[in-house]
């Protein structure tokens, strides 16, 4: 469902990400692991069409995002990690409206949607209250909402779960399991492996923009003999430093 | 689909109105500021010059004269017997202090000069009022003494005066002081009030969408960029508007009910000047509006934005001030190529009912070139990924 095909993104000197490819088909998740500066949110800012690739491209759902980057945005889902930005003077219902709205739905289907998510995520008893005063969980639900109220095919979560306490990432993880559930094909970015190993059923690791590992979670710890994932990760890391 | 910018003009709309700082900015403020500063100022200048001139106190220093009986039989002039009046008149005690020579009388007498001395402190509003007084009656005075003099010669006072000069305006109808510090004041208010009336909306809505984190899944929507930036600046736009309509009325409200110079000055206005005035007032916010978003965009935070801001607010009201005293029965049709200047003068023109189809044709084509280029500028902004990306 994705597929992204040598993605390249250079920024004047630094070359961010370097030739990148990998898949992701329909309910898996595939987790894109990297330090800090790898490459991670560049990659997925490409993948949703915010920035132009260097070179490469990326498919989603058999749509090639420098051809047609309207419908790849239709079948998109973002929700990226650090604050949570939402319009504080507008209710939590009127943000989620704003986004339906802007994502080409009918208002019966946006006003459906919302209804829906409201009773999935628990928010009715806040849906018509201003965002501004709202908890950091709260606020991470309505973002939920947010993200998906169109529908789409496609989640890209980047280090959705940064900031959040035990709570608040267990409704984001439970988010993400439940879009598996339901066939979309998710990426989710993390420098944490522990974090990965609980959810994704692949791993990218990308170090200094360029792939480094690309395979399925169980392989990588058959590979080596289940030694603490976290570690080989580092030493996957680690072994290009030289 | 087509209409997503509409989507967007009404949600920024709803969002700025619901923020108590951009109301209060460039709504309320604006409306309240000229009659309270104009009301607390009269009021306060009338007060204490009425005390003032109600009861004059100042101390007269020297003997007995032909003055000191004038003086004392004007009804508000309080004499205060001191000794120290130097003193007394730094304290305050007494408003100013008359010293009049010891031979007064008898120099008059003898059709020679006689001085009064006037001792006032530069530094008191109250000594200062009191000087105006006293010097009228000294005045009044000094007439009396001169009238009396000629006839004493037997020649008339009018020999004084051998011009009477008598102003008449061209054409009556129109004797319209009120037009004439209109032309000087509308012009530099409109440009002054569509500079500052769109920029806390400017601000929130590029700047602030990137501080709040809502620009990136904004992104992602089916909204391109250029809808997004239209409905953004229709929305500034229409806070613009709104600013300089409540800072006009708030004007309005300030001279007509606080101060009386508007009152006896004959204005009369067409309401085809109006209405162009009001077109070129909306033109005006369009271009402010456009180019305070493209900045705003720019910027990495509402403090950056406001930064970048001011120098545009300074160059404005440099231009602004520059045309104030521009006179438009002397401005040759090439001056209307200048900006900021031929918005100025043509609404200068407007208000005393001039309407020089080539003159309005210049400045609304310019005006539009303005409005194309700061709506491209802003998309330029908006569509290069180091400004939208900037961390
Ligand atoms: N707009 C930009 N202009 C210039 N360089 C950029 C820009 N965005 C990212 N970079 C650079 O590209 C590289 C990759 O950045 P990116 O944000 O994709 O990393 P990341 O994996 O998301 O890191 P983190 O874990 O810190 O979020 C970094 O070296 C970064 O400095
Ligand atoms: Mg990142």
């Amino acid at each position: 469902m994705i597929e992204v095909i040598g993605l390249t993104k250079k920024f004047k000197e630094v070359t961010a990400v370097d030739n990148v490819s990998f898949k992701v088909d329909a309910g898996e998740i595939v987790g894109l692991l990297g330090e800090n500066g790898a490459g991670k949110t560049t990659t997925l800012r490409m993948i949703s069409t915010m920035l132009k690739p260097t070179s490469g491209t990326a498919k989603v759902c058999g749509l090639d995002l420098l051809k047609e980057p309207d419908k790849v945005r239709k079948k998109i889902g973002i929700l990226f990690g650090g604050e949570v930005g939402l319009y504080d003077r507008l209710t939590a219902r009127e943000n989620i409206k704003y986004f339906a709205d802007l994502g080409g739905l009918s208002s019966e289907e946006a006003n459906k949607n919302i209804e829906l998510l409201a009773e999935m995520l628990d928010m009715k008893e806040y849906i018509d209250r201003r965002v501004g005063k709202f908890s950091r969980g709260m606020k991470q639900k309505v973002a939920i909402a947010r993200a998906i109220v169109h529908n789409p095919d496609v989640m890209l979560f980047d280090e959705p779960t940064i900031g959040l306490d035990v709570s608040s990432s267990a409704i984001v993880q439970d988010f993400i399991l439940d879009c598996k559930k339901k066939g979309r094909a998710i990426i989710f970015s993390s420098h944490s492996m522990r974090e990965v190993e609980k959810l994704c059923d692949r791993v990218v690791i990308i170090h200094k923009g360029r792939l480094v590992y690309d395979g399925r979670v169980e392989d990588l710890r058959r590979e080596y003999n289940g030694e603490d994932l976290e570690k080989v990760f580092l030493r996957l890391v680690g072994d290009k430093n030289e | 689909m087509s209409n997503l910018w509409g989507i967007v003009f009404k949600k920024e709309l709803k969002d700025l109105f619901r923020d108590r700082k951009t109301v209060i900015m460039s709504v309320v403020l604006p409306l309240v500021l000229f009659p309270l500063l104009f009301g607390l100022i009269g009021k306060g200048v009338k007060s204490t010059t009425e005390k003032v001139t109600k009861e004059v106190k100042i101390a007269y220093v020297g003997g007995e004269s032909s003055f000191k009986k004038f003086l004392s039989n004007v009804p508000n002039i309080k004499l205060i017997e001191t000794k120290d009046y130097q003193e007394e008149v730094r304290k305050g005690s007494v408003y100013l202090a008359v010293v009049v020579e010891e031979d007064f009388d008898k120099k008059l007498a003898q059709d020679k000069m006689s001085d009064i001395k006037i001792i006032y402190d530069s530094e008191s509003t109250n000594s200062q009022t009191a000087l105006d007084v006293v010097e009228d009656i000294i005045n009044k005075y000094k007439d009396e003494i001169v009238k009396r003099r000629l006839e004493a010669r037997g020649i008339d006072v009018s020999i004084l005066n051998p011009i009477d000069i008598k102003n008449e305006p061209i054409d009556k109808e129109k004797a319209n002081q009120g037009a004439l510090i209109l032309t000087m004041l509308l012009p530099l208010y409109l440009i002054i009030y569509a500079i500052t009336g769109p920029m806390a909306a400017a601000v929130d809505l590029g700047a602030g969408e990137k501080e709040r984190g809502t620009l990136e899944p904004l992104l992602t929507t089916q909204a391109s960029r250029m809808q997004l930036l239209f409905g953004k600046l229709l929305a500034i736009s229409v806070m613009g508007i709104i600013g300089t309509t409540s800072s006009l009325t708030g004007l309005y409200i300030a001279f007509k009910y606080s101060m009386d110079f508007m009152g006896d000055v004959g204005l009369n206005i067409s309401i085809g000047s109006l209405i162009l005035i009001g077109i070129t007032a909306i033109i005006l916010n369009m271009i402010f509006a456009a180019v305070e978003l493209a900045i705003s965009i720019y910027a990495r935070s509402f403090k950056e934005a406001q930064t970048y801001l001011s120098p545009v607010t300074i160059i404005g009201m440099i231009v602004a001030y520059g045309t104030y005293m521009m006179d438009v029965k002397s401005a040759s049709t090439i001056m209307f190529n200048i900006p900021l200047a031929n918005v100025s003068l043509i609404i200068k023109e407007f208000i005393i009912g001039i309407y020089n189809p080539v003159h309005i044709a210049i400045t609304f084509a310019w005006a539009l070139v303005y409005i194309i280029a700061a709506i491209l500028f802003a998309r330029y902004m908006f569509s290069k990924e180091e400004v939208v990306f900037r961390t």
